[in-house]
């Protein structure tokens, strides 16, 4: 077990029927980090961080946070959690200060901090109002506020920015991307979309039917975005033919003919030997994968993001 | 656990649960000395305490299921409509702990109307000049079978309320409830003790007798077997929804 971890599941598995909806996940969240868990909607995303909360019961694995057991330090665990899953939750017949007031009571944390998240979150003038009456970005907002409130070691977001318009969005973002250094808290947020994660995550989990697919750092993940090397050429079949007698490897033919991970050098030597044979080049392009290929790749899957 | 129960009491917050208890009863009490206010007309031998003691406990049969059953949906709808029952759970909130605030949060309330019936029982035999002091005892054991009665429907209430999400089911079988409860005196005595809701009549410490062409308030003991039936409903549809609720995933 590494005790730097902040959060740390073996093999958590979450079956409904014969369904696996959630598959041996080993999530690995490090203090200080905005742990980004992507996926297509209904891969699995919410129900883990359900199992992460004690919400709902893993069939299989284990769960750590914090460096201990959920089974057991259920209560510790979740007195330093701060959540927002799925839709924000409120009652709609108290204002957003009484809404807080009941965050409050539970958390049993000072006024001062119903203020300072207030304002973070930009709901103090609408404090006031009945919860019901706010529009859906508001209520996500006090969600987020409540989440915030104890200003908790870990906060887990889930979709965060659901209901946001671009400039609540941008808001949140930026507030996302303080939390750790500002409060030192490490935050786990999913999302389906992967712009978001891109700019606001340091790590990243892909998961998709249940599966994590991929783990590591947003900068790992960009690495996996080789550029390929694009040709096309006046007899395709002919230049195929030459490049493979000298020794150069193609990923694809036909149309196109692609090869990935070409040095300058090599993509001119090339070039030289088609027009040495005769064939004409028409086309020379780098084409690099952007995050959503990868993602794809991984998934898949062409699926909207 | 303390905590939680005073969460709820900051919760139901301009649900104005208390004054549609009053204004509830409130009908209701009105309906009863109408037609004790008819009767005594009719026959001056009614102008009795016990009179008002068993119309308001018959009465009670129809009343308190309904607004037994509105009362909890009210205290356990909101978590439904705001989806908070996560947020609480995730707040390190123990279920059972919630569960019971509830309950304990739901019957203060309705304690609250039983006991405002009895105020206004002694007000309106007052009024009408009874004859005797108030009986003490029969109204004390009126507040004490009420309120037995009722943690067992609100029990059974709670556990359907909690449970499914839409609140009709609760309501409708709120009224059923009711329904049985005011046609209860018409069933025979085996068949309606399976019915909860008839023990408003059957626990009432007076009943009504008629003798030949007369007819007669009688004060009556209350059984221990019905009591410990009563309790033993409660202490089952208790258990039985909090396992149930607890148990379900969020």
């Amino acid at each position: 077990m590494n005790t730097s971890a902040i959060v740390q599941t073996q093999n958590l598995t979450k079956k409904h029927g014969s369904i696996n909806s959630v598959n041996k996940v080993d999530l690995y969240v490090q203090e200080g980090e905005i742990y980004g868990f992507l996926g297509p909607n209904g891969a699995g995303k919410t129900t883990t961080l359900k199992m992460l909360l004690g919400l709902i019961k893993p069939s299989e694995g284990t769960i750590n946070i914090f460096g201990e057991s959920l089974n057991k330090r259920r209560s510790t665990i979740l007195q330093r959690t701060g959540s927002l899953i799925e839709s924000p939750s409120y009652y709609g017949h108290l204002t957003g200060l009484e809404n807080m007031r009941v965050m409050q009571r539970l958390r049993n944390v000072p006024d001062k901090n119903i203020h300072e998240v207030l304002r973070i979150v930009r709901l103090e003038n609408q404090k006031d109002k009945k919860a019901e009456q706010y529009s859906l970005g508001m209520k996500q907002r006090l969600g987020i506020a409540m989440a915030l409130l104890a200003f908790p070691k870990l906060l887990i977001l889930d979709e965060p920015t659901n209901g946001l318009d671009p400039a609540g969005i941008g808001e949140i973002r930026e507030l996302i991307k303080s939390l750790p250094a500002r409060y030192g808290i490490t935050v786990l947020l999913s999302s389906h979309m992967l712009s978001e994660i891109d700019q606001i995550a340091t790590s990243v989990g892909i998961i998709s039917d249940g599966n994590l697919l991929f783990q590591g750092s947003m900068e790992s993940l960009r690495k996996k975005g080789r550029s390929a090397i694009r040709l096309k050429t006046g007899d395709n079949t002919k230049a195929e033919e030459l490049l493979l007698t000298q020794g150069y490897s193609l990923t694809k033919g036909g149309s196109r003919l692609e090869f990935d991970n070409l040095a300058d050098r090599e993509v001119a030597e090339i070039n030289r030997l088609l027009v040495e044979h005769y064939i004409p080049v028409t086309r020379i392009e780098e084409q690099k994968k952007s995050l959503e290929d990868i993602f794809l790749e991984l998934t898949g899957k062409e699926r909207s993001l | 656990m303390i905590k939680t129960l005073g969460l709820e009491y900051y919760k139901i917050r301009r649900k104005k649960i208390w004054l549609m208890i009053t204004l509830f009863l409130g009908v209701e009490m009105l309906w009863a000395f109408m037609s004790i206010t008819r009767s005594i007309a009719k026959n001056p031998d009614h102008a009795v305490w016990e009179s008002i003691v068993f119309n308001i406990s018959s009465m009670n049969g129809l009343f308190m299921p309904i607004i037994s059953a509105i009362v909890v949906s009210r205290i356990c709808d909101m978590e439904h409509k705001g989806a908070t029952w996560k947020l609480l759970v995730a707040t390190n909130v123990r279920r059972g702990n919630l569960y019971a605030a509830k309950y304990i949060c739901a019957n203060s309330l309705l304690l609250f109307g039983i006991l405002t019936q009895a105020v206004m029982m002694i007000v309106f035999g007052l009024m009408k000049g009874f004859p005797g002091t108030p009986p003490i005892e029969i109204l004390l054991q009126f507040i004490v079978v009420n309120l037995l009665t009722t943690l067992a429907v609100t029990a059974l209430q709670q556990w359907i309320s909690l449970a499914i999400k839409n609140q009709t089911f609760a309501l409708c079988l709120g009224m059923l409830g009711g329904f049985v409860g005011m046609t209860a005196g018409l069933f025979p005595g085996e068949a309606r003790h399976i019915f909860i809701w008839s023990y408003y009549l059957d626990l009432s410490p007076v009943t009504f007798h008629y003798t030949g062409s007369t007819s007669l308030y009688i004060t009556q003991p209350v059984g221990a077997g019905i009591v410990l039936f009563a309790l033993a409903m409660t202490v089952l549809f208790y258990i039985a929804g909090s396992i149930h609720v607890s148990r379900q995933e969020i």
